[in-house]
């Protein structure tokens, strides 16, 4: 079972690592296509990022002579999520799967949160490497309920999917006609 | 031992029409994705209080995956009577951009020429299609979160190993 944890959690891990580098890729991508005039494949990643950040020019960092495709709060929290994938085998393991405790998560979001607060109640306007830092201190957080999620959900999957001969699943013994929902969240 | 399926949709539903609807409020959409992942803590909180069985991560996921589906149809819908304000809001903004940044690509002012002149069905599902797969991915994140802060019921016992010495840490 340990060594179905281990698969399924550096499988998703693996993913998550590509996606992310991905998704800041293209962040930085849209300024460069931006400044050599492809202004339709700019386009078309600027829209990509607008449903999920307000993408106000003054709050963003500027790259190449134009700004990223998204806030500096969302890039610190996308920069602090690669760093928590990164940091991911390091901290858990891949023997495990375990959830932060929700303390952990709560602290770290405090300062994004107070941040965020102040701003929309007009108590201050903080600069954007501040946006960053507490962006990127609750990113890090969240791979380790992420990747967790997914590898989770993967090895539910794998054991309620039946094997192909019909009969039992060596590697799996709950799996097969009756299929077991098996509790494998593990709070700290 | 055969436990039954908890029910997704319905708290899937609560949490994706809301985050939907405040994500796409002008100004409040200001804090962008955080609706979203709100909106999947409120399913997986919702999810906790309907049902009896003990409840993983992954069922987290799956039901904060269906809440960002929801929450991307809705804020499709109210994008369409909001889209001229949107559009303004956008308009005023690269204006903004505009006096700080030297050199604005060819013809800016065009872009929303083009959009207020309506919207075209296969940019709409496009965009409706985009929004689906980011909020899902945010709605998957907000669901497990959702569930470590609300979903434990008994201790459940743990299938992998116990955590070898010196892996414990303050996470």
């Amino acid at each position: 079972m340990a060594t179905d944890v281990s698969r399924a959690t550096r499988f998703v891990l693996a993913v998550c690592l590509l996606g992310a580098l991905l998704w800041l890729l293209a962040i930085f991508l849209a300024p460069v296509l931006q400044s050599r005039s492809f202004s339709r494949a700019a386009g078309f990643i600027y829209a990509l990022f607008a449903p999920t950040c307000h993408q106000i020019p003054e709050r963003c960092f500027v790259f190449c002579g134009h700004p990223l495709a998204v806030c500096g709060r969302c890039l610190g929290v996308y920069a602090g999520f690669l760093g928590g994938l990164l940091a991911y085998p390091f901290v858990r393991g891949f023997s495990q799967l375990r959830l932060p405790s929700p303390l952990s998560f709560l602290l770290l979001s405090i300062p994004i949160g107070l941040d965020a607060a102040g701003g929309i109640l007009g108590i201050w306007a903080s600069p954007i490497g501040i946006r960053f830092a507490t962006g990127f201190l609750w990113g890090a957080i969240l791979p380790f309920y992420f990747v967790t999620g997914l590898a989770d959900l993967l090895m539910t999957r794998r054991s309620k999917s039946p094997p192909k001969d019909g009969g039992p699943d060596p590697d799996h013994p709950a799996s097969g006609p009756v299929v077991e929902k098996r509790p494998v969240k593990g709070v700290e | 031992m055969n436990q039954q399926r908890p029910e997704y949709l319905g708290p899937a539903l609560i949490g994706g029409v809301l985050a939907g609807f405040l994500s796409g409020i002008p100004y409040l959409n200001c804090l962008c994705c955080l609706w979203i992942i709100g909106g999947a803590i409120l399913a997986a909180h919702t999810l906790v209080k309907r049902t009896d069985v003990t409840l993983t991560a992954g069922d987290g996921a799956i039901v904060g995956a269906l809440t960002g589906i929801v929450a991307a149809v809705v804020d499709a819908l109210m994008d369409i009577p909001l889209r001229a304000y949107n559009l303004e809001f956008a308009r005023r903004l690269m204006e903004g951009l505009a006096d700080l940044l030297d050199e604005m690509p060819a013809g800016w002012e065009n872009w929303f020429d083009r959009g207020s002149e309506g919207l075209s069905a296969g940019m709409f599902l496009l965009g409706l299609f985009l929004s689906a797969v980011v909020f899902s991915i945010l709605g998957v994140l907000g669901g497990i979160i959702g569930i470590s802060l609300f979903g434990r019921k008994s201790a459940p016992p743990s299938p992998s190993a116990p955590p070898p010495p010196g892996t414990a840490d303050a996470l």
